[in-house]
């Protein structure tokens, strides 16, 4: 009776966890999965099997191709702006300077506290090419602001922007505990050897720190993807003409604004199937790193 | 030499800052001036008269203190169901050992890697079902459990020693008490930053609920000011300035009070 | 100036961290090809020093020369000084011999010399078979050595190592020593090497530089160190087991202990004062009969037999406590005996400023 009971216990403290799991997580996979070979309209009682044709549709479609493009600028984008640039100041804070390293977090960290439907609304404000701040400041240089919100590419860079302002600090405080894992006397053994730092940095710590990286370029990826959703929704609704969308945004404007159920069902189990890529590179290349440095 | 090379790098970190805070202080400065002085003077960080005006507007126009209750409530809601499944699920993972707890977890993780459009559709079903559709609780209802908690809520309890542990089971306490008694004290820090955490989010949350809340009424203020934002009715800016000035304090207090547990937290949640 | 090293100098150096102080005024002078041992207690300033002596460090005041040259005012392009960590620093993502190749590759030197350098080294320390591992695939003892090789690698004028053998296994430890000690013979390097073992201490260094709060008490040649310490820290500091000390008072030639004489000395000019007195455990002479009038009764309260030797705790008649070593053990415990003191193996100490009067070897 006693073993029973122990044998059962784990679960039970795993049970509530596992039903909301299984209810709003697996189960509406499969049910996706499920709708993504049929027409529906998300109301209608009947739904129409067709086989393969939304999935032929997401690449098919000149708008979703047009999405697919945007999602690739948008991944560019983001990897630059939302790990590169943090990196690269992660490394400046952790190997150029010496002092006020913990106010630089602190502060940097600030705008990750915001709802990024707020930065969308500053940023507009700020970027209005008519009344704007930014305007005013350009005009007085004899340069005109463009009407970025008439541009698919200028959205897109403008709506990254937002993200960036909210993702840096948080990205930047990953990537900089990562740095401040490695062993200072690596960093002194290179240094007791002349070697620059910048070349240090290129052959020891950038290796050293690739478990981290990864992670945190993937989160980058997979997370900015989908915040940038609420600039999209907020600034430009994924236009001009679908300009400034993605495969997120796509999916959500399939079902909920053009009601094809079976499309937007489609593109998101690719984009699912796109993200469980990245989850595989993830648990490859951590996982080998935390062996190989153990 | 090498002092001077020194500060320019503080240079450039000090106009990220800049870069980082400016917006805010925009926001909040022109949302303390009247329409037409923040035309002129968008630029000035001081208003030059200073006014509440837009804020009364803003609480005749909206509901004010129902948007912030429906916003509190939703957070406090979300943030209390994840973290106790999140503890819960911990406990289970770091005290015992059952079939299947490689695969198990290996599913948290990947939780991560589900973009919510996967699960748009089939929740936004479950929610009009239960009739939840314009209710915080179909808000918060799919949104009670949290991968990431639960993963930095286990590397904490992976460092109370098994001793501690056993000493309380030779003592033949509960498994219960030993929970509420033992493990929770010790994982404070964490279930304050990660609560803290929590709490932030979800009262920044807006795409889910943009989902379920369609009735202006049960609106929380990321929907409110999404409202003065959209390209028909977003003239008047100071006012939009205003609701996102009234957003931003309860998050910015949390990080004034935790700051230490909230950044070490996120350093946690990165380390492999 | 020769080819192979370089002298170190330190003048006047202090270095505070906040408001401590963990140098406090040093002069030091390393001769070329000298083997100099920092030895002391965690936290007295040996590893800063030699971190300063690298370049890692800053001292707040002072200036460290190495050929007579501020170590601030040349350009360092890495030749000059090589160094091994405690915890060997070994750059975990590249392979033995890329770690041993690393700054040689940075510095250009023509790939030809430094193939034959490496192998050279790897040969040396034995870490032929392991050149493609990475660091994580090797044991302690394997990773130590590599450290030093990479160390050697750079033919440096300079080598520092820092605590290089506390990481490894006891047994290892007797035979890393001695290769270091033969790379020093062969390479006539410079060597500063910090350590908290006297042990290694003794065997390794030319000169022992005993530290403790941030200054050296003493430096000498090992022999010195440890028959003649300048004061009692360095007295207490080093030997197994610890040096006896004793409070005890003079009159009339006579040292005094509780009332009983103790020992007959022979040095004018010291006052009828109390001072301490000190006794290596071996020094002691213990006999079952009185040998002098002098000799004192004590009991043996425990016999450790070490093999080699054997260790007695006897107490004092004023429950006082002395330990002694013994070649062969003739005693049993509770057995009362006599200890026999000799001016000449004996130190004498100031009670107030705990230096030695020097007096032992006053003939």
């Amino acid at each position: 009776m006693q073993n029973k009971n122990k044998k059962f216990l784990p679960f039970l403290y795993l049970l509530p966890t596992a039903i909301l799991l299984i209810v709003f997580l697996i189960v509406p996979i499969l049910y996706t999965f499920y709708l993504s070979f049929f027409d529906w309209n998300l109301i209608a009682p009947t739904k129409e099997f067709v086989g393969m044709r939304n999935y032929l549709e997401v690449f098919t479609d000149p708008v979703n191709q047009k999405v697919i493009l945007n999602t690739l600028i948008y991944i560019v984008f983001l990897v630059v702006l939302n790990f590169l640039f943090p990196y690269f100041i992660s490394l400046i804070v952790k190997f150029f300077i010496s002092k006020m390293q913990g106010a630089y977090k602190v502060l940097f960290f600030i705008p990750s506290l915001f709802s990024l439907v707020v930065g969308a609304m500053v940023f507009t404000w700020i970027l209005n090419p008519v009344s704007g701040p930014l305007a005013y400041v350009l005009k007085n240089v004899g340069i005109s602001m463009p009407n970025w919100s008439n541009s698919g590419i200028l959205a897109i860079t403008v709506i990254c922007f937002i993200t960036n302002w909210k993702v840096f600090g948080y990205n930047f405080i990953l990537l900089l505990t990562g740095l401040g894992s490695i062993p200072k006397n690596i960093i002194d053994a290179a240094k007791v050897d002349g070697i620059p730092k910048w070349r240090l940095i290129w052959n020891v710590i950038l290796p050293m720190n690739q478990g981290i990286a990864i992670y945190v370029l993937i989160l980058t990826i997979v997370q900015g993807l989908q915040y940038v959703f609420t600039p999209i929704n907020v600034i430009t609704t994924g236009g001009p003409y679908y300009g400034s969308s993605n495969m997120i945004y796509q999916t959500y404007l399939n079902a909920f604004v053009l009601y094809k159920t079976g499309t937007s069902s489609a593109l998101a189990i690719v984009t699912f199937v796109i993200f469980l890529i990245l989850l595989f590179i993830e648990i490859r290349f951590v996982e080998r790193k935390a062996k190989n440095y153990a | 030499m090498l002092k001077k090379k020194l500060n320019l790098w503080h240079v450039l970190l000090i106009i990220i800052i800049l870069g980082a805070i400016f917006p805010i202080l925009f926001m909040v400065s022109n949302s303390f001036k009247t329409l037409r002085d923040s035309y002129g003077t968008m630029l000035n960080l001081i208003p030059l008269h200073p006014t509440f005006e837009n804020y009364s507007l803003l609480n005749k126009q909206v509901n004010l203190l129902g948007l912030t209750w429906n916003t509190f409530l939703m957070a406090t809601m979300v943030t209390v169901g994840k973290l106790l499944t999140g503890l819960l699920t911990a406990y289970a993972f770091r005290s015992y050992q059952f079939k299947g707890k490689m695969l198990i977890y290996l599913i948290f993780v990947s939780t991560i890697f589900v973009p919510f459009t996967i699960v748009m559709i089939p929740n936004y079903l479950v929610i009009s079902k239960l009739n939840l559709l314009n209710n915080i609780i179909g808000v918060a209802l799919p949104q009670l459990c949290d991968a990431t908690g639960i993963m930095i809520f286990l590397k904490t309890m992976e460092k109370i020693p098994n001793s501690l542990i056993d000493a309380a089971k030779i003592d033949n306490i509960p498994n219960r008490k030993i929970f509420f008694n033992i493990v929770v004290p010790i994982l404070k820090p964490s279930i304050v930053s990660v609560g803290a955490i929590f709490f932030i989010n979800s009262w920044n949350e807006y795409v889910w609920p943009t989902l379920i809340l369609k009735d202006k009424s049960s609106f929380t203020l990321p929907l409110a000011l999404q409202n003065y934002i959209s390209s028909e009715g977003g003239t008047n800016f100071p006012l939009a300035m205003a609701l996102s000035t009234i957003m931003v304090v309860l998050p910015l207090i949390i990080y004034l009070i935790f700051q230490k547990y909230i950044l070490n937290s996120i350093s946690n949640s990165g380390l492999k | 100036m020769s080819e192979s090293n370089a002298t170190i100098e330190l003048k006047g150096i202090s270095k505070n961290f906040k408001k401590n102080t963990i140098i406090d005024g040093l002069d030091l002078f390393v001769n070329a090809g000298e083997f100099l041992v920092l030895l002391g207690p965690s936290g007295c300033g040996k590893s800063t020093t030699l971190r300063m002596i690298a370049g890692l460090e800053e001292p707040s005041s002072g200036k460290v020369l190495i050929d007579s040259q501020d170590r601030n005012q040349t350009k360092d392009d890495g030749h000059t000084i090589a160094m091994v960590f405690q915890d060997y620093a070994l750059y975990p993502n590249m392979t033995v011999y890329q770690n041993l190749e690393y700054a040689l590759k940075v510095h250009k030197v023509p790939s030809k010399n430094r193939t034959k350098l490496i192998e050279n080294v790897l040969d040396t320390l034995n870490l032929t078979k392991y050149r493609d591992r990475l660091p994580s695939q090797l044991s302690g003892g394997q990773k130590q050595r590599v450290a030093v090789g990479r160390g050697m690698v750079k033919k440096s004028k300079i080598f520092l190592l820092d605590e290089p053998l506390s990481n490894i296994d006891v047994q290892l430890r007797e035979k890393a020593r001695d290769e270091i000690q033969k790379l020093h013979v062969t390479n006539n390097q410079t060597i500063v090497y910090v350590t908290h073992d006297q042990l290694e201490a003794m065997a390794l260094g030319d000169r022992i530089a005993v530290m403790n709060q941030g200054i050296i008490q003493m430096i000498d040649i090992p022999e010195n160190i440890y028959n003649q310490p300048t004061n009692l820290f360095v007295a207490k500091f080093i030997g197994t087991p610890q040096i006896n000390v004793i409070e005890v008072s003079l009159k009339s030639n006579q040292l005094v202990l509780d009332e009983t004489p103790i020992m007959q000395i022979q040095k004018p000019g010291l006052g009828a004062d109390s001072y301490y007195l000190g006794i290596r455990p071996e020094s002691l002479r213990c006999s079952k009969t009185k040998q002098t009038d002098l000799s004192f009764t004590v009991t043996v309260e425990n016999i450790i037999d070490y093999g080699r030797f054997v260790q007695l705790l006897l107490v004092m008649e004023n429950s006082h406590h002395l330990k002694a070593i013994v070649n062969n053990n003739e005693f049993k415990v509770n057995e009362k005996i006599f200890v026999t003191l000799e001016q000449t193996t004996s130190i004498l100490f100031d009670l107030t400023t705990e230096k030695n009067l020097y007096w032992g070897n006053y003939e």
